[in-house]
């Protein structure tokens, strides 16, 4: 009795703990549910949507589950083939066809390159390690300047195997295939510091292969990336010095 | 005859798992050859890319629609007949809702 006592003492703060812990990976630099980009507004939307309708269909199927040990009657009542049609074919096949067509139309507005114009930056992936060209030339190791409010073209290749590029606040995953370009858009809204992944496993430095997102007033970013002197560029605009 | 009705029961997913592998292949082939830019004018300005993924997907709708016929003259037989007759339709509809998209999803980037 007192050891049934004692753990019970015990689960509360044991399940506090480990709920704070595991909320606590809700933020962070690498945080896809504190979206800064329409991209990864769109990601973080559908996200919401799948929590949403999968704790709903956990609850209902609990529900039925439970209904079959209070009131087996009630289900008996409702009939076998019913059950079966309507629990295994026609609420499925509702709410399947809802969050495919969630996920179908959020994927075409994130996913497709629109034709705007976009600012391009070339992204090297090597291992282990991401080189960002931009406009004039200007090089940066693991570090991606960005201006805010702009659509940008991430260019992505790589120099040897398989890396994917993923800026979780700002947008998606893609791909940097050796031998192929890959292009991504983002934008971010706000200026500040964001983290950046390899997504796909590329050798043993794969895990530390981390780079970071600095998102300027477009005066700072002209700056950070060696444009200000330049007057012929696109960026730089009125703030170029 | 038991080893083949055995195996009848995964025939139509296996042309559900056929047409999926073709289009992702073919659909990544026509980005790269840049098929999505290739507008057919006899075919009322499909392009090139849309054109044939839309043949795969026919392609293996008809495979799977043939299946079901196969299977519908048996479907009497025992106990896996019926059971397989079943599978292909399931697999036919699956096809449906999950490869349509080749109409109206943007192909490429």
């Amino acid at each position: 009795m007192r050891e049934r006592f004692r753990s019970g003492v015990l689960f509360r703060p044991i399940c506090l703990l480990a709920g704070g812990l595991l909320l606590s990976a809700c933020t962070g630099p690498l945080s896809a549910l504190q979206p800064e980009g329409p991209a990864a507004r769109g990601t973080g939307t559908l996200w919401w949507i799948m929590l949403f309708a999968g704790t709903a269909i956990f609850l209902a199927v609990a529900a039925v589950l439970m209904l079959a040990f209070v009131r087996p009657a009630w289900l008996r009542r409702f009939g076998e083939t019913r059950l079966i049609l309507w629990g295994g074919l026609v609420v499925p096949l509702v709410i399947l066809s809802g969050l495919v067509t969630a996920a179908l139309a959020l994927g075409e507005r994130v996913l497709v390159v629109g034709q705007g114009e976009a600012l391009r930056i070339e992204a090297m992936a090597r291992q282990w390690t991401w080189r960002f060209r931009y406009p004039g030339g200007y090089e940066t190791d693991d570090l991606l300047h960005l201006p805010v409010g702009r659509d940008v073209d991430i260019v992505l290749t790589s120099a040897d195997v398989i890396h994917s590029f993923w800026v979780p606040r700002l947008g998606g995953k893609l791909d940097a295939i050796p031998g192929h370009v890959n292009v991504i858009r983002l934008r971010a809204d706000r200026p500040g510091t964001y983290g950046g992944v390899c997504a796909e496993y590329c050798g043993i430095g794969h895990a530390p292969m981390r780079f970071s997102v600095e998102a300027h007033e477009e005066d700072a970013f002209a700056q950070a990336v060696g444009l200000a002197a330049a007057s012929d560029t696109a960026v730089g605009g009125e703030g170029a010095r | 005859m038991r080893p083949r009705s055995l195996l009848l029961l995964g025939a139509g997913f296996t042309v559900w798992a056929m047409a999926f592998v073709a289009l992702y292949a073919m659909l990544s082939v026509g980005c790269r050859f840049g098929w999505d830019d290739t507008a057919l004018d006899m075919a009322g300005g499909l392009s090139l890319q849309r054109l044939q993924l839309i043949a795969i997907f026919l392609v293996h709708l008809a495979a799977g629609a043939a299946v079901v016929m196969l299977l519908r003259r048996r479907r009497g037989e025992g106990f896996l007949y019926p059971l397989a007759y079943f599978a292909a339709i399931a697999a036919l509809g699956a096809s449906v809702f999950s490869f349509a998209g080749v109409f109206f999803l943007s192909a490429c980037q």
